[in-house]
């Protein structure tokens, strides 16, 4: 004992040094995250009331560039194509990844394989998923024109049509991100206790009976969870679109996302720039308190 | 015996789901030019490594590499010695005005915005700071963001870890920090390891914000690199096939390895 009986007691009750270790254990992060985020979060609503040009801040504009907003049709494309976008690949992912998920609980041979190959979509670099589908779609060198050609068939053409590239990257969203929601659902299904379920076996009770009664009510918060985290995830969706299509053909997949960084980075407004960009920022922080207590009232009931 | 048909066709089907594309993004990357346009080959019949080369010789993709390693190498460590300590504070000590929950509360909704909300005001920041297209204003900013992730994952880590093994340590004479550093840290070791896998991760990937604060390829990354052979007009499938794949490969072969580790990441914590 290098301090004795009396010095170390002394610690316990903390003081001196031990009394501001919190405080000196927060400070770095906390200064970081200050400077580095919180400062251009506020640095972003003081800009987002001022026109630029050319860079720099010519006048204060108050609140008129969240106004012009909501009559500029671009923007108001870009949300809707974004809204689209989240709630069709994201309910395709549960639905998916809910299938997969009831199909793998039981163990079988090929299940540690199948979990292994289907961690890979979500950890390559997004920009290189994008390049994967391109080189799926395009009408020259596509993986789909190649076998359309070895069954006879001509080139297929996807990215220049708008409805077909809008699934097209619907498609590449769904997978990558299926496995995700895959992997979530099967830890809930796991988890779920196996009383309930014995007993409905004892009484005769068939498959679907089993799932409408008892795992799909048993599992809506783990769901509720998954859905939650893909939708906030999906809406800042931007590197995939970048690579993909670049927002086109027209407007027909230009999410918010890429709007915004043309806004700023193209057309240089950036005070119109900074007011779209605080309100995502607002819609999604909105989406995700009220998803919380959504979950909540779930979890009473 | 009907029932494992169905298995076996279904795991066939998603493994061919998940892997033709990558098979395809591999196999394009071994054709010349010529047989990727012209010839719609299924597989690649005179297999090169043309490609490969041309990226390194004749495009800097040696300077992307070491770009992103070195960015991620000083915003991953940085984050985590810095993130620890902070999830140890305020998964241990109770604050005046319960501020330590407060804080921890602060960093998590940080951590619900988009990225993407803050990248107009970084970039003045950097702009007025002179750190456009450096490693430095790549470093600060991805060290920031993954503060946020570690104090939090962490903080759940050092939780479960039981408090009477540094209160022992105490009381034998060690520091409150001693304790943590001695005791605490190593018993932490598998989640400190757990939150690293998942910071490199998503830090090399990052494209956005390399996108707007690089610009020559003495700053850029991997995958801002990758981005710049996207051509308006014409596509360099070769090149582009080529670089996909090297910009993927560490990063899946990586995470295969960890895999264990990296669910409790993506998910942010709904599963363990």
């Amino acid at each position: 004992m290098r301090n004795g009986m009396q010095a170390s007691k002394y610690r316990l009750q903390g003081a001196g040094l031990d009394l501001a270790l919190p405080y000196l254990m927060l400070a770095p992060g906390l200064t970081i995250v200050l400077g580095v985020l919180v400062y251009p979060l506020w640095d972003g609503l003081r800009a987002s009331t001022k026109a630029y040009r050319y860079g720099s801040p010519v006048a204060d504009v108050g609140l008129q560039n969240y106004v012009r907003l909501w009559s500029d049709a671009q923007f108001l494309n870009s949300l809707w194509v974004t809204v689209r976008f989240v709630a069709l690949s994201v309910s395709i992912e549960a639905v998916l990844g809910f299938a997969l998920a009831l199909f793998c609980l039981h163990e079988f041979r090929g299940i540690r394989l199948l979990r292994t190959v289907l961690i890979i979509p979500m950890v390559i670099t997004p920009v290189v998923v994008a390049i994967v589908f391109r080189l799926i779609y395009a009408s020259d060198a596509g993986m789909l024109t190649a076998l359309s050609a070895a069954m006879g068939g001509g080139a297929v053409q996807i990215l220049g049509d708008p409805l077909k590239a809008f699934i097209g990257l619907v498609a590449l969203d769904v997978w990558e991100w299926t496995p995700l929601m895959f992997l979530i659902l099967l830890a809930g299904l796991q988890s779920l206790p196996h009383e309930p379920f014995e007993a409905a076996r004892v009484d005769g009770a068939g498959a679907w009976r089993v799932f409408v009664d008892l795992t799909f009510p048993m599992m809506r918060p783990v769901l509720a969870i998954a859905i939650v985290l893909r939708t906030i995830d999906a809406f800042g969706t931007f590197d995939q679109v970048f690579v993909l299509t670049r927002g086109g053909p027209g407007e027909a997949t230009r999410l918010i996302s890429i709007y915004g960084y043309d806004t700023a980075f193209k057309f240089q407004q950036t005070g119109y720039a900074a007011a779209l960009f605080v309100t995502i920022g607002l819609v999604v922080l909105a989406l995700a308190f009220s998803a919380i207590r959504l979950l909540r009232r779930i979890d009473a009931s | 015996m009907n029932t494992r048909l169905a298995r076996i066709l279904t795991t066939i089907f998603v493994l061919a789901v998940v892997l033709l594309p990558i098979y395809w993004l591999v196999s394009t990357s071994l054709k010349s030019n010529r047989e990727i346009t012209q010839e719609g080959t299924l597989y690649p019949h005179v297999p090169t490594l043309d490609n490969y080369v041309r990226l390194f010789t004749e495009k800097q993709f040696g300077s992307y590499l070491t770009n992103s390693l070195v960015v991620t190498f000083f915003s991953v460590s940085i984050a985590l010695a810095v993130g620890a300590a902070g999830a140890y504070a305020i998964a241990r000590f109770r604050l005046p005005f319960a501020a330590e929950r407060k804080v921890g509360l602060f960093l998590l909704t940080l951590r619900i915005i988009p990225p993407v909300v803050i990248l107009i005001p970084v970039y003045l920041l950097m702009l007025s700071l002179g750190l456009l297209d450096s490693w430095l204003g790549l470093i600060a900013t991805y060290t920031a963001f993954n503060v946020t992730f570690c104090v939090w994952m962490m903080e759940s880590f050092f939780r479960e870890i039981p408090v009477d093994l540094e209160e022992a340590a105490m009381v034998d004479g060690d520091s409150r920090f001693g304790a943590f550093r001695r005791i605490t840290l190593p018993l932490a070791a598998p989640g400190l390891a757990a939150t690293a896998i998942f910071a490199v991760l998503v830090t090399f990937n990052e494209f956005l914000f390399a996108l707007a604060l690089t610009a020559t390829p003495r700053a850029m990354t991997m995958p801002r690199g990758t981005a710049t052979l996207i051509g308006r007009i014409d596509t360099d499938w070769a090149s582009m096939s080529a670089a996909g794949v090297i910009g993927a490969l560490p990063i899946v072969f990586f995470a295969l390895l960890v895999q264990r580790h990296l669910v409790r990441g993506l998910t942010m914590g709904a599963v363990k």
